[in-house]
């Protein structure tokens, strides 16, 4: 890991989602030396938590663990996990970044990923890859399909009963690792730091978070995955297997009037655009769930079906010939129905008769958008790492060189520039190795 | 048994009875097999449990295991140590297709020092799991056979070596619209001479002829004069205009391009090709929406070259416009007609249309007829700013599409609006703007028949994979970026083309690249050159040698693509694609037409009975401990744990999930209702 290996390469991008992963391996497969730093225990980003993808209903683990376990493998990339940018200075042309290696307390070099410390450990924390809905341990892989594969403690909530170091065989276990700094040099950089999802707690009027049976669509996600959280797919307010879903698109997206937007942080402001892909995985999550509760009424209440994909429009279609039901309306209020089931009601504005209704379902989603996750624009110190209006990283020449930003040699890949489904996030990378291969190529001759 | 099982020793020895192959395949002894659930893709039908302990008593397999992801890091890992403890000489892996995960598992032999090609993929997913959900059962048979099939056949698999051939540093772009004449450039810059190659006599197809664009607002002549001129200063980028692709030979690593350019015939040797054709607009058929019936009827392209040439005033054939219509969806989405897909950028492309008149010209009213606005992404802003400016917007639905007429010199249009619970309106406008889709170009079918790329359903061409193969045809050597793909605005031809330049890249930059070797192989004692394998040949890979003193086939390795069409023709049965050797196939027949045995699922699991033993759960949160105790020996729903409990019902799920995790609590079936599971200690 990190310390046997030389501190200067050719590339360092920045975030190991699909498109970071993509970026990385199109520039190691032209024998440039890449760097991927990722600040969570695994690469993966958000994809790995998904269930199946569309328009293909491929499952995603099996897109990206081999993907994860190529990029994990290649000679010429290095892996930084659990890692933060502190700060990137160009300097001569090139850039020198410090990067800041968190512990995680469990020596990579000797866990096998036995995972006999995670069932010793009394300690029962939020599992944030399964989005909360079930616990995990202080102690634990970060989920089954890791890569790599290794036990990290969570030292905040680690009782310190040293019941995982007793199990560990390998011994390792280190409760005293301390951070480590590190400082390399790299020629181009790419930021793939991805997207936030809407926090849906910022619409209150959805009643995420008051009442357990409103969810949003990556907790969806997560229950129909193969790697759920729970034996079947329950809903969380009492583990009953639904069976009237609602779905509300744009829980977050085209919407200007979110409460409290002014003066608070990024996450609860107004988002006017589309998120662009909260129409498709919506109807691919009610294909999905048409296929494991047959019986199931799936509504999805939408302003427009954005189809627009490869394939996306007749995915659409065969959504609907399932029989998933499309209402046009923009839902304003859902309130629990004062019965104690756990089910919720549903009013909004029916754009067919005209007619305000108010509907029952047992269990609500919610379509979350996409919003920036761009912190990493302030690491950048000497020169400006310019954002655009909605914050995303910006385009300085977005028709003919999209990957393009404001500081010569940093390259945008991804839905860090803006929100975008899987395969335009996959082509989005390739055309930013493109760029920077171009760059490194100019730069080393 | 096979009926041809009798000849097969007279017909083998005699085969490999060669110079290239003068040994016989040593049968494969120590053999693992890896079946994999696939997180219950293939575990919720396939009894994968049972069948990996049937797999073990097979002749020659030495490990057999069932895996939750065989791709996982993990089992991977696994895997080589099993390899180099057990001293296995082969592996087979049942899970997915083989287009997912074949060089996964190649690499795992490689890793554990083993020959790639002694690993045979079973699709036990696709062809067996998916395609039989409903018969689990039966899936499970069928699994058993394929399984033993390909342990049969990796029994006979050879050790083999990949074919390393010259890769000419030089690409054939074809299409110098803005994906191939953006691809050029990077093409070149990473080290690649390129040969950009148009048919019309000038470059930047579609975006040269657009006006203002959309996102940035940038003239779209001026954006091609931009890229032009760069082009332009990089020597290692050759342009041909007027040009036509007459002909490719040859294959990956060296193809040939036969071109013409006015009279002059050239031959150019690239070592890959990028297809960046680009797309047609959609015709309107005469009468679609008053098209041609209406002189006031016209094409969205039509409208903007007007907006760019009217100053002042917009005026059309003489008359003022103060009115648009503008249709969407025409010649896109037709659930019944020959496009079904969505042309992806029309509804921002009008938009966009719409808000250059309001700003070149004052008092232009706009309507827009649409179905779904599909403004994605930042392009909602321009949804937003036209509906700012006063814009009127009126949905139609495809089963009552608006209806235009004449009437009284004046062009009328009648719609019934689903924004206002499907009221009839009928208003008159001065001009009526159809906004047209993407097709396929119609000289597609002449590019795709001279490099078989294969088309989708919606005739575009088509990548291998969405995701894992974006930009790759199935022809290697051969890729695909911009429109010619689908539908795509004009950044995400750019990212595309360019994806396929940095994938072109990766394949050229060494000068020699490695091929798969499976390719037809020829037995030149028998073979006689009777040209039949050649006549045959679509790839143009066969050719006749001397030896021996006697004319034989030959293989040109590299441009076979393995497809196995001779060896059938063959009438002394003298050619084969090495991996689908006779051996090879009839012994999976073999394999896969053996008895099966199997128990139901029920039957399996009847030994299960839970031992009653105390769980310790000392240290571990209380509401665990109370869980397990109200448990003891007795089945619960959440709620009526919770309500034996006191506890919130969303705080018990949590938990009792939580301790079903780990394996303290597991599911006992669904209630009478069908609505809850009940849950039990785990033994």
């Amino acid at each position: 890991m990190p310390e046997n290996i030389s501190n200067k390469y050719d590339a360092v991008v920045i975030g190991g989602g699909i498109a970071g992963q993509e970026t990385a391996l199109n520039l190691a497969d032209m024998d440039y030396k890449v760097l991927l730093v990722e600040k969570e225990l695994s690469i993966g980003g958000k994809m790995i938590q998904l269930s199946k993808v569309f328009p293909t209903l491929d499952c995603a683990a099996c897109i990206t663990t081999p993907k994860m376990s190529e990029t994990a493998r290649h000679p010429n990339i290095t892996l930084m996990l659990n890692t933060d940018v502190i700060e990137t200075v160009k300097t001569n042309g090139h850039f020198d970044i410090t990067l800041n290696i968190r512990p995680r307390y469990v020596d990579e070099a000797l866990c096998t990923g036995c995972q006999q410390c995670e069932w010793v450990c009394p300690k029962v924390v939020e599992d944030s890859y399964n989005s909360n809905m079930v616990g995990r341990k202080a102690i634990s892989i970060p989920f089954s399909l890791a890569n790599p594969k290794i036990a990290a403690i969570d030292m905040e909530q680690c009782l310190h009963c040293k019941k995982c170091e007793k199990v560990c065989v390998p011994k390792a276990i280190d409760y005293n690792m301390q951070p480590k700094r590190v400082n390399v040099e790299a020629t181009s950089v790419i930021v793939s730091t991805g997207f936030n999802l809407f926090k849906p707690k910022n619409k209150p009027q959805y009643g995420y978070g008051k009442y357990p049976n409103v969810i949003d669509a990556m907790q969806m996600d997560r229950l129909i995955a193969p790697t759920r959280p729970y034996n079947s797919l329950l809903r969380p307010g009492d583990g009953k297997v639904p069976d009237n879903i609602a779905y509300i698109l744009c829980t977050g997206s085209r919407d200007s009037s979110i409460e409290n937007a002014m003066g608070c942080s990024a996450e609860c402001s107004n988002n006017p655009i589309c998120s662009q892909i909260c129409c498709m995985y919506s109807i691919k999550q009610a294909q999905l769930l048409m296929g494991a509760l047959p019986l199931a009424d799936i509504t999805i209440y939408y302003m427009d079906i954005r189809a627009f994909g490869k394939g996306y429009e007749e995915f659409y279609q065969q959504a609907k010939s399932m029989g998933v039901n499309f209402i046009k309306g923009k839902v304003a209020k859902v309130t629990p129905k004062e019965d104690n089931s756990g089910n919720l009601i549903l009013r909004y504005e029916d754009v067919a008769t005209g007619k305000l209704k108010e509907v029952k379902h047992d269990l609500v989603v919610l379509s979350v958008g996409v919003l920036p996750n761009s912190g990493i624009v302030k690491t950048f110190t000497n020169q400006k790492l310019e954002l655009d209006d909605q914050r995303f990283i910006k385009q300085v020449d977005e028709l003919v060189s999209p990957s393009l930003t404001s500081i010569e040699g940093v390259f945008v890949a991804g839905t860090a520039a803006g929100p975008k489904d899987i395969p335009d996030s996959i082509l989005s990378a390739g055309s930013a190795a493109s760029e920077a291969a171009s760059y490194i190529k100019r730069f080393s001759n | 048994m096979s009926p041809l099982n009798d000849d097969k020793d007279s017909i083998t020895s005699s085969f490999y009875l060669t110079k290239q192959t003068s040994f016989r395949i040593a049968m494969k002894q120590r053999i693992g097999v890896y079946i994999c659930h696939c997180g219950g893709n293939i575990s919720d039908y396939v009894d994968v449990e049972q069948l990996s302990k049937l797999i073990a008593n097979e002749d020659n397999v030495v490990i057999s295991k069932d895996v939750m992801f065989a791709c996982s890091d993990s089992t991977q890992k696994d895997m080589v140590q099993d390899i180099n403890d057990q001293k296995l000489d082969a592996i087979v892996v049942a899970s997915c297709t083989p287009k997912l995960h074949t060089h996964t598992f190649r690499n795992v032999a490689i890793r554990a020092g083993l020959n790639p090609y002694n690993y045979t993929q079973v699709n036990v997913r696709e062809q067996c799991s998916w395609a039989h959900s409903d018969k689990p059962m039966d899936a499970t048979i069928k699994a058993y056979g394929l399984i033993r099939a390909g342990i049969n056949r990796v029994k006979y698999s050879e050790a083999l070596e990949n074919i390393e051939i010259t890769a000419q540093k030089a690409v054939g772009v074809i299409g110098a619209g803005i994906s191939g004449m953006r691809a050029a450039v990077d093409l070149a810059r990473m080290g690649n001479h390129v040969y950009l190659i148009e048919k019309e006599a000038n470059v930047g197809g579609r975006v040269a002829e657009s006006g203002k664009l959309f996102m940035t607002g940038e003239n779209g002549k001026d954006v091609i004069d931009r890229l032009y001129k760069r082009i332009k200063e990089i020597p290692e980028i050759t342009v041909f205009t007027n040009a036509n692709l007459d002909k490719v030979s040859g294959s990956i690593g060296d193809f040939t391009l036969e071109v013409s350019v006015k009279d002059e015939a050239l031959k150019l040797n690239v070592g890959a090709v990028l297809v960046t054709t680009g797309f047609d607009f959609y015709q309107p058929k005469e009468g679609e929406y008053g098209y041609k019936l209406s002189d006031n009827v016209i094409t969205l392209q039509q409208f903007n070259k007007l907006i760019e040439t009217s100053n002042d005033k917009l005026v059309y054939n003489g008359n003022a416009i103060k009115s648009v219509a503008y249709i969407y969806c025409v010649g896109s989405r037709q659930s019944k007609g020959e496009n079904k897909y969505c042309s992806r950028q029309c509804c921002s492309a009008a938009i966009h249309s719409s808000l250059n008149v309001h700003e070149k010209f004052s008092g232009v009213k706009a309507f827009h007829l649409y179905r779904d606005i599909r403004t994605y992404g930042k392009q909602e802003l321009l949804y937003t700013e036209s509906s700012r400016k006063g814009d009127i917007y009126i949905k139609y639905e495809e089963k009552e599409p608006p209806a235009v007429e004449v009437k009284n010199n004046k062009t009328v249009i009648t719609v019934k609006d689903y924004l206002t619970y499907k009221k009839e309106l009928s208003f008159d406008v001065d001009l009526v703007v159809l906004v047209t889709g993407m097709v396929p170009r119609s000289d597609s079918n002449d590019i795709s028949s001279k490099l078989k790329i294969p088309t989708g359903s919606d005739r575009f061409f088509n990548e291998i994979h969405p995701k894992l193969k974006p930009v790759e045809t199935v022809i290697k050597g051969v890729y695909i970026g911009g429109t010619c793909q689908g539908p795509k605005n004009i950044t995400e031809s750019v990212q595309s083309s360019l994806a396929a330049a940095s994938k072109i890249n990766t394949i050229l930059r060494k000068g020699t690249l490695e091929l798969e070797p499976i390719v037809a192989r020829v037995n030149a004692e028998t073979c006689l050159w009777c040209e039949k394998c050649a006549a045959v040949c679509e790839y143009d890979a066969i050719k006749p040698i001397e030896s021996n003193g006697k004319m034989i086939a030959q293989v040109n390795t590299s441009t076979c693509v393995g497809c196995g069409i001779c060896g059938p023709v063959c009438p002394s049965n003298s050619i084969e694609i090495v991996q689908f050797t006779d051996n090879e196939i009839e012994s999976m027949i073999d394999g896969f037409m053996e008895k099966a045995e199997i128990n139901t699922k029920q039957d399996s699991q009847e030994n299960e009975i839970s031992s009653g033993k105390q769980i310790k759960l000392n240290g571990f949160p209380k509401i665990w401990r109370e869980i397990a105790s109200a448990l003891d020996d007795k089945t619960l729903t959440i709620p009526q744990l919770s309500e034996q409990l006191g506890v919130e019902s969303n705080v018990l799920t949590w938990h009792l999930m939580t301790m079903n995790r780990y394996g303290v609590v597991e599911p006992a079936g669904l209630d009478e209702d069908e609505a809850y599971y009940m849950y039990k200690l785990k033994k």
